[in-house]
């Protein structure tokens, strides 16, 4: 391994450890979002579904980084709250990734065919139960790899945390590229360590997809 | 709870005219790296299709590996790592966005002339046109149709990308909110009015890619699917 990444470890290491943390719980929070924003979408709730519709549609058109300096600058500014660097960027994750996840709940949800729901209803089912004995379990097999591919963005996304200033992995290679200036071998590092992590992802979705895939 | 903020938005109005050329950035940007990421999807796509175990293999190693780099890891390789090219800013925006979206097209690509059925391909050599003639005659055409859905959220994913170029130093529309917002201290006011700007973007880029002759829209797509 070269000098600079072996004399710099602990702190990479600790920037690494930010960027799995961010992600895990910009991960859990996004898809709690997700669902219920896709639940209210789908069960046509009368304007808290269109409110929902409004903020999806605009967040799915902001860049990331746009979202970054809103919960970072912009909302603080507004509200009058203080903020961190890290919980602007946690924020900001859990808005966007859940945004979107939120259309891909909602496409397994209407993947799910409608005779079959009407079935359940027939023999006496409440919509609730069908939502939650017929309709959910057969959505959650066919929104796994769109679901994936959002975590694995997620992953690859927190990188733009380093911007506002969390010192996530990029944010400490970029630290110690300014103090020793070796761009190419800390760039390499790191990519090949993003390559790692979201290739593993990845394959974990392959795994699970295979193993819960509605075998036809 | 709204606390004290008084909107003001007459510097943003002021500041017109930077965010016109930061607009005008980010659309050239954005135009730029599309038309090259088509070319690296055609190309890396149609190897991806192909009945070359070989060049299967190069591709997908080169899908895998620009897919799952940061973008702005990319922006950076170009900008910083290989500062000894001396690339003006927007070339490295623009090689990293089209490398990174290359991939995401190839994968489309190759998945759209997956869809096409086989019989189509033999007929077309049946009827005596080359190899290359029935996969431009053929083939593209009607992966074409198939794919512009998919095309038009790459491209607009592609749009947002691009305020990344902003962190090296390209003077788009993210840039010069910053710029604005650093000397009028009208924060929200202005990454409001960029949201909304890269929302009307974003809006007629999918559908002006839906404007492929024939394109599927979402619920037929969702039929083809099924099939």
């Amino acid at each position: 391994m070269p000098e600079v990444i072996v004399q710099n470890l602990p702190f990479l290491l600790q920037g690494l450890w930010t960027t799995i943390d961010l992600s895990l719980w910009s991960t859990l929070g996004g898809t709690a979002l997700g669902i219920l924003l896709a639940t209210i979408r789908f069960v046509r709730v009368p304007v808290l579904g269109t409110l929902c519709m409004l903020f999806i549609e605009f967040i799915r058109g902001t860049p990331l980084l746009v979202v970054l300096l809103i919960t970072y600058f912009a909302l603080p500014a507004l509200f009058g709250y203080k903020t961190t660097a890290y919980s602007a960027a946690l924020l900001g994750f859990v808005l966007f990734i859940g945004a979107y996840l939120a259309e891909d709940f909602r496409a397994g949800l209407r993947s799910v065919r409608p005779s079959l729901i009407q079935a359940g209803l027939a023999t006496g089912l409440n919509r609730w139960q069908v939502l939650r004995f017929i309709i959910a379990p057969q959505a959650v097999r066919s929104v796994i790899p769109p679901v994936f591919n959002q975590y694995i963005r997620l992953i690859k996304f927190t990188s733009v945390a380093s911007i506002i200033g969390v010192t996530d992995l990029t944010g400490a290679a970029l630290l110690v590229n300014a103090r020793q200036f070796y761009p190419i071998t800390i760039l390499t590092t790191i990519a090949l360590t993003y390559f790692v992590l979201c290739y593993v992802l990845s394959l974990i979705g392959r795994a699970l997809y295979a193993h819960y895939a509605v075998k036809m | 709870m709204l606390t004290n903020y008084r909107f003001n938005w007459a510097p943003i109005w002021d500041a017109r005219d930077l965010i016109a050329s930061g607009l005008a950035m980010t659309i050239a940007v954005s135009l730029v790296s599309l038309a090259i990421s088509i070319v690296i999807g055609l190309v890396v796509g149609s190897a991806g299709a192909s009945g070359s175990r070989p060049a299967r293999a190069l591709a997908a190693v080169f899908v895998d590996i620009m897919r799952n780099i940061p973008l702005l890891i990319h922006m950076y390789v170009w900008y910083m790592a290989l500062a000894f090219l001396r690339l003006p800013a927007f070339t490295c925006a623009v090689l990293g966005l089209s490398l990174y979206s290359g991939a995401y097209v190839a994968e489309v690509v190759r998945a759209g002339i997956g869809a096409v059925r086989r019989g189509q391909m033999q007929a077309a050599l049946a009827a005596g046109l080359t190899r290359f003639k029935a996969m431009r005659l053929v083939v593209y055409p009607q992966a074409l149709r198939m794919i512009a859905p998919s095309l038009a959220s790459l491209f607009s994913q592609l749009i947002k990308d691009s305020s990344l170029a902003s962190v090296i130093a390209v003077s788009e529309l993210t840039y010069e909110a910053g710029a604005i917002d650093g000397q009028t201290f009208r924060t929200f006011e202005v990454y409001i009015t960029i949201s909304i700007l890269y929302l009307i973007l974003v809006t007629a880029a999918s559908q002006l890619v839906m404007l492929v002759p024939g394109a599927r829209n979402e619920a037929s797509s969702a039929r083809f699917a099924d099939a």
